[in-house]
């Protein structure tokens, strides 16, 4: 088989579809504007992100540390060295991809691409030359952008984003965080661990908004603690540049509007998908009215030569949804009776503690009036989570009642992004709460929540009494 | 007040169970939670909580019947809301088989009811709005609606039945209380969000379980506006909420009750084999479906098809001969199993009806004995068969509806512009039916020296393929051997076949008086899904009345 596959975007879902076809002996065309694979998620995202928290959770660490009777004298950061780790760790891994793509004989193209045709793509390279490619199938895997409000963009370089914000410019004495969601809580505790006074203004009523308040409720415990101030339910309603800093008009609860100076802004309101520029037009892809593409289960869209995965293609935009949905297009295009059919996707939020969930939520169940028994276990009856001083943890299954199969695991706590793997297996798998509560877990670690979240299911749990009947 | 409790949704695709025990009786004070029938469904032995908390004041049903979802089972006679707190703590007591329900949880539910009730004094309307139905679906037509205003209502009632592409639901409340407006009418088109019912719920009604869920209920709109408002007023801004908010997951299958539990690995085996992974029967835990399993599916799957004409009857199972005596097993031939099945599926999936006729062929006899030598030195023989196979074509075209096939699927009869006649032939191998191509264009002759060669191409095994198929009809001359009369059994898809016995000399009572006739009995089997009593009686009759008046073929045929 020698198809000619041409992919858009090189991120997670980008690389991962263009060096499994590759494998499976197409002739593929990799086009991104950087100089090497990694997209959003290696340059801008996830990973430059968990090395400065990584840092973050560091310090944090050694100043609870004096309550164990070691004390540090307070840090001395370099900020420069620390961008250049970042650095160092995004330049390792978009080249070692680079290399890798090499290996597998994928024609990485560094340049922008627009449909001409459902056949035909016109790629402006980098270099400022251009060229036509035809292909018989294109993967679009161009991801999604920086979401904004358009009233609130200032052009001021004290106005953070999530990409500005990772480039370090300096330690602000202040920083209002703009949007209680997962970018805003994590680069929040990076700048707050830091040393920077950080507030964040939320307009819904919780942080996290979807996630379950059960999980939310220790990460929220332990941000009011740390960070200056949280504002919920409150709207930001102007910007303005004044002298050494931004000045915020916010609208709080109780319709009150008062007016604070940062020394910094970091907007994070979210990302949304971008086909713009694409020339969709020239071809019968179809996108909804929210600017995601549509696709069937095997991530094809209505261009029967076009396929589409990733954060353009709809929601969860989660690197790891990318690139899982890049092996389902690319076996589909190579024939494969294949199809999108996961019946969980975790996601996973990497402020501390961690905060991570798969399949069904209380939430969804309640939304949907899908019934559920709930068993949740509280990690103060964790050895292994006392050892580490942070009893501020929960492990939850979420279990149908009938049949006891796992329908969701939801899970609160340092290393539930770790954790979180194991439930997403066992929903895969069809697990019921017998079979978790069967598996023998090493001890003593934080995974044997999970166990034990199971046997009080049967109210049979060694470190808790609660008997069921 | 009486209050009926039905049988709650038990899952999906599950629509009925049988009810193994009633564990209440009549005057029985029933908690909420307490089990009131126990029912088995083909995926487990259950037992269904109530939902209500009374005195049981009926009982509809008895065990050993089967209930549908949203059966009435019993009715309480609604007990005071005092004494049905009062009593929770008790209820633990009173479940000790109860299968996996958390009884902590029950008790804080009770409890937040009776607070929320002192809290609320007045009662509220609330819009009950079209539930999700099910992935992909967004709207569905009202066939009924099964309330009025005025009627009292409780949770999990049945309110609307709709159409879906997929089925025919009830729509079960999601509220207590009055029903105040009925928004749609049988019809409608109702669209997922969309408001079915106003309803008024409140003190008065309290006391059943859905109480706790009244503010919730009452909330989500709200909350739903005020979303959407800061949608509008600031665009663009999706992103963060967007991600975590639930329900808007396009594309990602919220896991949920009823999803078949497979391993992934199980689940992609299945979908390459074209099997719906969610017909196949777990063996495992509660129905855990393994590898072995989707085979297994497959397998039988397989098996059904060749087994189709037996119409699901299996086969019993067959005794040990040898214990009456001695045996000899030997493995059936190529032939013989595929004979077996082929007729099999004829015999079951055509309604045979078998017409008998005798035609006189005294003077047909010595027009074949005088022709005879000729067709001999040609290399042929000029025998009663090969006249039929020219009487039939033309007889075919006379009564076109014996040279077609049925589709039953497609609701289609085939007819045929060509006379191709199978003749069956006995070798000791087998039957076989070689195919004698273009009847009608081809002398008595010609016909004849064919026939002797492929007879002989079967005898020997040397037939191709190509010279067994194609046939439009089919000859079988028992003659040779003897008989009277038998029923042929229609080789399908083709819609009839003759039977030939032997001929004998017959008295015939004809022109005043018995004259010896040589008489052939045929015998027409045929397909009654196309054709006729009548016609078969008239085809054959034609048949007859050729071979006595061989003119006739070329008058009419």
């Amino acid at each position: 088989m020698n198809k000619k596959i041409v992919v858009i975007g090189a991120g997670p879902g980008g690389y991962a579809a263009a060096f499994l076809a590759a494998d499976l002996g197409m002739e593929v065309t990799l086009i991104d504007k950087e100089k090497n694979p990694g997209g959003v998620c290696l340059y801008r995202g996830c990973i430059p992100s968990k090395a400065l928290l990584h840092v973050a959770k560091l310090i944090s660490e050694a100043e609870e540390a004096k309550n164990w009777g070691i004390e540090f004298p307070k840090p001395n950061i370099d900020l420069n060295k620390l961008r250049e780790f970042k650095n160092n760790v995004v330049g390792k891994l978009t080249g070692g991809l680079g290399i890798i793509s090499k290996q597998r004989k994928v024609n990485y193209i560094s340049g922008t691409a627009r449909f001409m045709n459902s056949e035909t793509i016109k790629v402006d390279k980098t270099d400022g030359s251009s060229a036509e490619i035809k292909f018989d199938k294109v993967i679009i895997a161009t991801g999604s952008v920086i979401a904004t409000i358009p009233s609130l963009n200032i052009n001021s370089k004290r106005v953070l984003n999530s990409t500005t914000a990772l480039d370090l410019p300096e330690i602000p004495k202040s920083l209002l965080v703009i949007g209680g969601g997962y970018i805003g809580l994590e680069l929040g505790s990076v700048y707050n661990s830091l040393g920077t006074k950080v507030s964040v203004v939320e307009m819904t009523p919780g942080l996290l908004p979807g996630a379950d308040r059960d999980l939310v409720s220790f990460l929220a415990k332990r941000i009011e603690k740390k960070f200056d101030k949280v504002m919920l339910s409150s709207k930001v309603l102007e910007l303005r540049e004044v002298q050494n800093g931004i000045g915020v008009k916010i609208q709080s609860a109780d319709g009150n509007i008062s007016e604070h100076v940062y020394d910094y802004v970091l907007m994070s309101i979210g990302r949304k998908p971008e086909t713009k520029g694409l020339g969709l037009e020239n071809t019968r892809v179809k996108v909804n009215e929210r600017g995601w593409i549509v696709v069937n289960e095997q991530l094809k869209t209505s261009d029967p030569n076009i396929y589409a995965i990733g954060d353009i293609a709809g929601e969860p935009m989660l690197a790891h949804k990318a690139s899982h949905e890049a092996r389902v297009a690319v076996e589909a295009i190579a024939g494969h009776k294949v199809a999108f059919e996961p019946k969980a996707i975790p996601a996973v939020v990497f402020t501390d503690p961690e905060i991570a969930w798969a399949g069904l939520t209380e939430n969804q169940a309640k939304e949907k009036n899908i019934k559920y028994e709930v068993v949740k276990f509280p990690w103060a009856a964790s050895g292994r989570a006392l050892t580490l001083d942070r009893s501020d943890g929960v492990t939850k299954l979420i279990i149908d009642p009938i049949d006891q199969r796992i329908l969701g695991v939801g899970i609160c706590g340092p290393g539930a992004g770790e954790l979180i793997a194991e439930g997403v297996l066992a929903i895969e798998m069809g697990a019921n709460v017998t079979d978790l509560k069967l598996t023998i877990h090493p001890h003593p670690t934080l995974s044997e929540t999970i166990m034990e979240s199971a046997e009080l299911f049967f109210g049979q749990s060694s470190h808790i009494y609660k008997p069921n009947r | 007040m009486a209050i009926e409790f039905k049988l709650p949704e038990l899952g999906e695709n599950i629509e009925s169970a049988d009810v193994l025990n009633i564990l209440v009786s009549v005057g029985d004070k029933v908690e909420k939670d307490q089990g009131v029938i126990e029912i088995e469904t083909d995926k487990a032995t259950i037992e269904v909580p109530s939902t209500l908390t009374g005195v049981v004041k009926e009982i509809l049903i008895k065990s050993g019947e089967k209930v549908k979802v949203g059966q009435s089972i019993v009715t309480f006679e609604e007990a005071n809301q005092k004494a049905a707190i009062k009593t929770v703590e008790k209820q633990v007591e009173t479940l000790p088989a109860k299968k996996v329900e958390a009884k902590p949880a029950a008790a804080i539910e009770n409890k937040t009811t009776f607070e929320t009730k002192k809290a609320k004094s007045a009662s509220a309307v609330v819009d009950m709005k079209l539930p999700e139905l099910g992935e992909n679906i967004e709207s569905a037509d009202v066939l009924n609606v099964l309330v009025k205003p005025g009627d009292i209502i409780e949770k999990d009632q049945g309110v609307i039945e709709i159409e879906t592409d997929k089925a025919t639901i009830e729509v079960p409340s999601t509220l207590s209380g009055k029903v105040v407006d009925v928004i749609l009418k049988s019809g409608d088109k109702a669209k997922v969000g969309q408001t079915i019912l106003k309803i008024e719920t409140g003190d008065t009604f309290a006391g059943e379980v859905s109480e706790e869920k009244k503010p919730a209920v009452i909330q989500a709109p709200v909350e739903e506006k005020v979303e959407f408002k800061n949608a509008a007023n600031i665009d663009s801004t999706k992103g963060e909420r967007d991600k975590f908010s639930p329900g808007e997951v396009d594309n990602q299958p919220p896991i949920s009750k009823g999803a078949a539990p497979a391993a992934p690995s199980v689940r992609r085996i299945a979908r390459e084999l074209g099997v719906d992974i969610n017909k196949v029967q777990g063996t495992g835990p509660f129905g855990r479906i393994s590898m072995d399993d989707v085979k297994a599916y497959v397998k039988k799957l397989n098996e059904n098809r060749e087994t189709l004409p037996s119409l699901g009857i299996k086969q019993e199972a067959l005794p040990d001969f040898s214990k009456f005596g001695e045996v000899d097993i030997k493995p059936m031939s190529n032939i013989r199993a595929k004979t077996a099945v082929h007729l099999s599926y004829a015999w079951s999936s055509i309604p045979h009806v078998t017409q008998h006729d005798k035609a006189d062929i005294t003077e047909l006899e010595k027009i074949r004995k005088s022709h005879n030598p000729k067709v001999e030195k040609a290399g042929g023989k000029l025998t009663v068969t090969a006249i039929l196979l020219k009487v039939v074509a033309a007889a075919l075209k006379v009564f076109p509806q014996f040279n077609s096939s049925v589709d039953l699927e497609k609701k289609e009869v085939i007819y045929k512009k060509y006379f191709n006649i199978g003749i069956a032939v006995d070798t000791e191998h087998g039957l076989i039916v070689p195919v004698v191509k273009n009847v009608d264009q081809k002398n008595l002759t010609e016909l004849a020296v064919e026939m002797n060669a492929i007879a002989e191409k079967a005898r020997i095994r040397k037939i191709s393929l190509d010279e067994l198929q194609g046939g439009c009809f089919t000859i079988t001359n028992l003659g040779g051997i003897g008989g009277t009369s038998f029923t042929p059994i229609v080789n399908s898809p083709e819609v009839a076949i003759l039977g030939v016995s032997r001929s004998s000399l017959e008295p015939v009572y004809m022109n005043g008086a018995f004259e010896p006739r040589l008489m052939l009995p045929l015998s027409l089997s045929y397909d009654h899904r196309i054709i006729d009593g009548a016609d078969a009686a008239r085809f054959l009759r034609w048949v007859c009345e050729a071979l006595e008046q061989p003119i006739k073929i070329l008058i009419e045929g």
